[in-house]
């Protein structure tokens, strides 16, 4: 089966500090990632902070163009910016952000900016669209008397479900959600984790779930990539990844979730500086903090491949002793 | 006497009441959590201790941080609180910070502002924050603008600042929402540090009722604009009393191998515009009887340990719900 | 940043040229310059001569080579009414027009922009209400009334101040307030919802947060968020500088730039009116220019774009 959408090399550089005349210093925030989505699966990206997960994310829906490498939509490269194909495309592709507050206008009540996508590409107007609006508002679990509102009266959780039901007023094919849930509490969290869940499900609705939320991500997510500085350390289904992580950055992300009544024991400190896509180390990008690197691994850098049934990105794979260990 | 003191606040927009007299008392170097669904009031209610929030709003009751009032003090005795004894951190990061100006120079504002370092030394200090809250090579990056940051980063940038100002008391507001599990673990320890090593106080507001757990020495859950359940951190996990606490725990998707749905509080938090006349939880309660809808609860202290507002509270947690929380953690 | 600047400036040459190039197809093709100038008796040999002289027997496309050659040496040739070169009775002009627009110019910042903020800083006062008043009055009366009522009050009723004319500094006071109400009425309205804007904005409570005084939260958050739209707006009336006095220049009979395109228009002295229309032309694209670096400096979000490339 043919991928919906696929990556294949993948790299984003951003220009760091600045210089008045000639070329600014720069630095890798992608740095060569092949990914394949298929259709109607959830593939979970979680990763360190600054790791590029959103870069990757906003180059996958050709929000933003990459420095190499291409994106390709069912098999197909992604058409030109701003040309018509794009538009069409990109009207089945929706990203959920980060950060709602940004993603909103504070100028227009929210039952106008969820009406706003179907009004742009004409598709309703006037009762057609009041209705589908409340509709989209009831689905994600915003009262109806909150369709005259503005962002700011809103609270943060009742914010993220604006932009939601807003991505979904388009009835997308594929959505990238970046960090979707982290500003939700646990309760409204299940329902749109049930939610994302249901479209999958009943509309075959293909989706790249960026998001720190570890225990959200395992039980939303068929498969999961684990990224490391701008590289895909770990890739597999996420209850084998969750369940026995192989990648040492995997095993420490996973040991640091925080549990309910229990509080920081049992999990693996990470040392030294954090990572800094302004300074990759040498070879594997992880070897400074790692605990079981030698030297080895600051001359090479481990491509991902498989050991063992599934895909990591270590030169210590085979050494490692499977499960337990951890 | 409580370092901090909220005495019956009352916040309302618009002639719409969306607080109904919250009581909370933060000891010195405590660390308390906050936790409740969206909307139930959280941040409102820090965003009205420190006169946050805008013009419209009207606020009542009493907040004193070591007996000096701030409700309806004048503006110049609010702004020495603000920053120096107590400071926060909000929940939106990206939007939080000054977009035209550079991030070094807005931590060191606060410390220019609160420990009086100019020049040289602040900057010296800004890199060193910065440092610590984990952004790498700071010392090439305290020039750049916040659009040029991951929304993690700001996010920890935003702890940065708070923190520049050596607070009595931290307020965060969702401080790691934005962040991965092992750089969020990474804060929630220096936060811990901090408070061992100054002895700041801290509020916790936040829906990660496992980095609650991690952090707090005690819990409040909100609900509505109140406070129905506060305890000490092991007896609330171990022990909920009130329904919506054990909705909310029962909420947490958890980390076995099935995909199993996760289990949502039924219903959608009530308009506070037209709240149940009972117990505003009653309407989404199993527990809840005729009673429930008529009558309020009251906050009150129970025998063992903690608040309580409850008619009918979930007895000792069922063994097998037991279990499974167990395996959870 | 020199990369940001260069590309903008080869932006505004282009968009020059074109301007140009309109002008000239427009003038060409609105009537014959000679019959214009001469007067439709005028004998057939007279005005052959006139064509003669003027170049304008060649062809379309030659004519408008060579005025494209002479734009890029600045030569616009002789008025063909007051036989001097054109670039010099336009340039004459421009002091008389400036000592009236740099003033007004003046007082619609100077007034207008403190205006609004401090309306913005005190909304709903009554204050912010007089400030709103007012300025829909400045920028809805037209200033052909406005000079008219000034004339009447201060020159006819009270005899403070002359109506009309150049001679001492009392002459350019009415004009200058004529010109100034509206622009301090636009500014005061804009600079205050500029400023309402960013004070409703999260970073302001960051500020806030942080223990700032209010003065400063004032003027070292909110002032430098809000000076980005407005930036654009001055921008717009710094492009007005030169033309933007025409109707008022000509109820004072002020002898500027604006009487000089009534004139030259109304004469089809093409030297002249070529000439000013690139003289306005640059101005307002240079003001452009100015706006777009003033963002650059103003707002780092649209200084750097993705420059690794
Ligand atoms: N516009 C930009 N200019 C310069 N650097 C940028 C820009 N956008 C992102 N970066 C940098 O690229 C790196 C990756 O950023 P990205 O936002 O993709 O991270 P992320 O994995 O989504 O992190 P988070 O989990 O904190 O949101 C970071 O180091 C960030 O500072
Ligand atoms: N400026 C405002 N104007 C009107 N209503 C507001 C305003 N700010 C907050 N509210 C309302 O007050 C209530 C409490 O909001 P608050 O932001 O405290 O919720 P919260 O508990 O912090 O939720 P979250 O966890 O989603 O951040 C909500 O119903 C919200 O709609
Ligand atoms: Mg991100
Ligand atoms: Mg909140």
């Amino acid at each position: 089966m043919t991928p919906i959408l696929e990556a294949r090399g993948l790299v984003q550089q951003y220009a760091t500090g600045r210089s008045l005349f000639g070329k600014p210093p720069s630095m890798r925030a992608v740095d060569g990632v092949d990914l394949a989505v298929r259709e109607g699966e959830i593939l979970g990206i979680v990763g360190e902070s600054g790791s590029g997960k959103s870069t990757l994310g906003r180059m996958l829906l050709g929000l933003e163009t990459p420095f190499a490498g291409e994106v390709r939509w069912r098999g197909q490269p992604m058409p030109a910016p701003r040309t018509d194909m794009w538009r069409r495309l990109r009207a089945q592709m929706q990203l959920i952000f980060q950060d709602p507050l940004a993603a909103l206008d504070r100028r227009m009540t929210i039952a106008a900016q969820i009406a706003e996508p179907l009004e742009i590409h004409g598709l309703m107007k006037g009762a057609e669209a009041a209705e589908r609006v409340a509709e989209l508002m009831a689905r994600v679990g915003l009262r109806p008397d909150q369709a005259d509102r503005y962002p700011h009266e809103l609270s943060g959780g009742q914010r993220q479900r604006v932009v939601i039901s807003r991505a979904l007023a388009m009835r997308p094919k594929f959505l990238v959600c970046d960090e979707p849930v982290s500003a939700l509490d646990v309760s409204i969290q299940a329902q749109v984790v049930n939610l994302l869940r249901d479209l999958q499900e009943q509309e075959g609705l293909t989706m790249v779930f960026i998001s720190h939320d570890l225990k959200v991500v395992h039980n939303i997510c068929n498969r999961v990539a684990v990224m490391y500085l701008g590289r895909v350390v770990e890739e597999g289904p996420s209850g084998e990844v969750f369940g026995d992580p192989r990648h040492p950055y995997t095993r420490a992300l996973v040991s640091s979730i925080p549990k309910a009544g229990r509080g920081l024991t049992d999990r693996i400190i990470l040392q030294g500086e954090p990572p800094n896509p302004a300074m990759r180390p040498p070879g594997c990008a992880f070897h400074p903090r790692c605990a079981i690197a030698d030297a080895a691994c600051a001359g090479e850098i481990p491509e991902l491949s498989g050991h063992r049934g599934r895909l990591t990105a270590c030169l210590k794979q085979r050494a490692i002793i499977p499960a337990t260990a951890a | 006497m409580a370092f901090v003191s909220i005495r019956d606040l009352k916040v309302s927009f618009d002639g719409v009441q969306v607080l109904h007299g919250i009581g909370l008392d933060i000891g010195r170097g405590e660390a308390v959590g906050l936790v409740g669904e969206s909307g139930c009031g959280k941040s409102v209610t820090w965003l009205a201790a420190l006169s946050l929030l805008p013009a419209k709003a009207r606020i009542s009751g009493s907040v004193r941080i070591d007996g000096q009032e701030l409700i309806g003090a004048p503006g110049p005795e609010i702004e020495k609180v603000r920053g120096a004894r107590i400071a926060m951190i909000f929940q939106d990061p990206s939007s939080s910070l000054n977009p035209v100006q550079r991030v070094g120079k807005q931590i060191m504002e606060s410390l220019r502002l609160h420990r009086g370092l100019k020049g040289a030394m602040a900057r010296t200090e800004a890199i060193r924050l910065m440092n610590m809250v984990g952004i790498p090579s700071a010392e090439t990056r305290v020039d750049l603008y916040p659009h040029e940051f991951s929304g993690g980063q700001c996010q920890r940038i935003m702890i940065a600042m708070a923190l520049a100002g050596q607070p009595d008391l931290l307020i965060a507001d969702e401080p790691t929402t934005a962040l991965d599990a092992t750089i969020q673990a990474q804060i929630l320890d220096l936060l811990s540090t901090i408070r061992r090593e100054t002895g700041m106080a801290m509020v916790f507001i936040s829906h990660d009722l496992g980095a609650v757990s991690a952090v707090c020495d005690r819990a409040a859950v909100m609900y509505a604009g109140k406070i129905v359940e506060s305890n000490e951190i092991t007896a609330l996990f171990a022990a909920p009393r009130h329904p919506y606490t054990v909705g909310l725990l029962d909420a947490i998707p958890e980390l076995d191998v099935t995909r199993a749905r996760l289990q949502p509080i039924k219903g959608t938090v009530p308009d506070p515009k037209y709240l149940p006349t009972g117990c505003a939880f009653a309407p989404r309660c199993t527990h809840a009887t005729d009673f429930c809808t008529t009558d309020q609860p009251e906050l009150k202290r129970q025998p063992d340990s903690g608040l309580l507002a409850c008619f009918h509270p979930a007895g000792r947690y069922k063994t097998e719900t037991l279990t499974r929380r167990e395996e959870l953690v | 940043m020199l990369n940001f600047i260069l590309s903008r400036m080869a932006r505004a040459v282009m968009t020059l040229v074109m301007v140009m190039s309109f002008a000239f197809i427009v003038m060409r093709l609105s009537g014959d310059p000679a019959t214009i100038l001469l007067g439709p008796d005028a004998p057939q040999d007279a005005i052959d001569a006139f064509r003669a002289r003027w170049g304008l027997d060649d062809p379309l496309w030659k004519q408008y080579l060579a005025y494209i050659a002479q734009i890029f040496t600045f030569d616009f040739g002789i008025s063909m009414r007051d036989q001097m070169p054109a670039l010099d009775i336009v340039l004459e002009r421009i002091p008389a027009t400036l000592a009236i627009t740099l003033p007004a110019m003046i007082l619609k910042l100077g007034i207008g922009i403190p205006a609004g903020v401090y309306a913005a800083l005190h909304r709903e006062s009554i204050a912010d209400r007089g400030v709103i008043t007012l300025s829909i009055f400045g920028f809805t009366i037209p200033s052909f009334v406005l000079a008219l009522v000034l004339v009447l009050i201060f020159s006819v009723q009270l005899g403070w101040l002359p109506s009309g004319g150049q001679d001492s500094w009392q002459h350019a006071i009415l004009p200058i307030v004529t010109l100034s109400v509206g622009g301090i009425g636009i500014m005061a309205r804009f600079s205050r919802s500029a400023m309402i804007e960013v004070l409703g904005q999260p970073y302001i409570r960051t500020a806030m947060a942080k223990g700032l005084s209010w003065r400063d939260v004032v003027w070292k958050h909110a002032l430098p968020n809000a000076s980005v739209p407005i930036v654009t707006l001055v921008g717009f009336m710094v492009g007005a500088l030169i033309a933007g006095a025409a109707v008022v220049e000509s109820i004072f009979s002020w002898p500027g730039v604006g009487r000089l395109i009534v004139s030259s228009v109304a004469n089809r002295d093409l030297a002249v009116v070529q000439c000013l229309l690139l003289v306005i032309a640059s101005s307002m694209v240079a003001a452009n220019l100015l706006v777009d670096i003033a963002y650059g400096l103003l707002d780092p979000r649209l200084r750097s774009k993705r420059s690794a490339h």
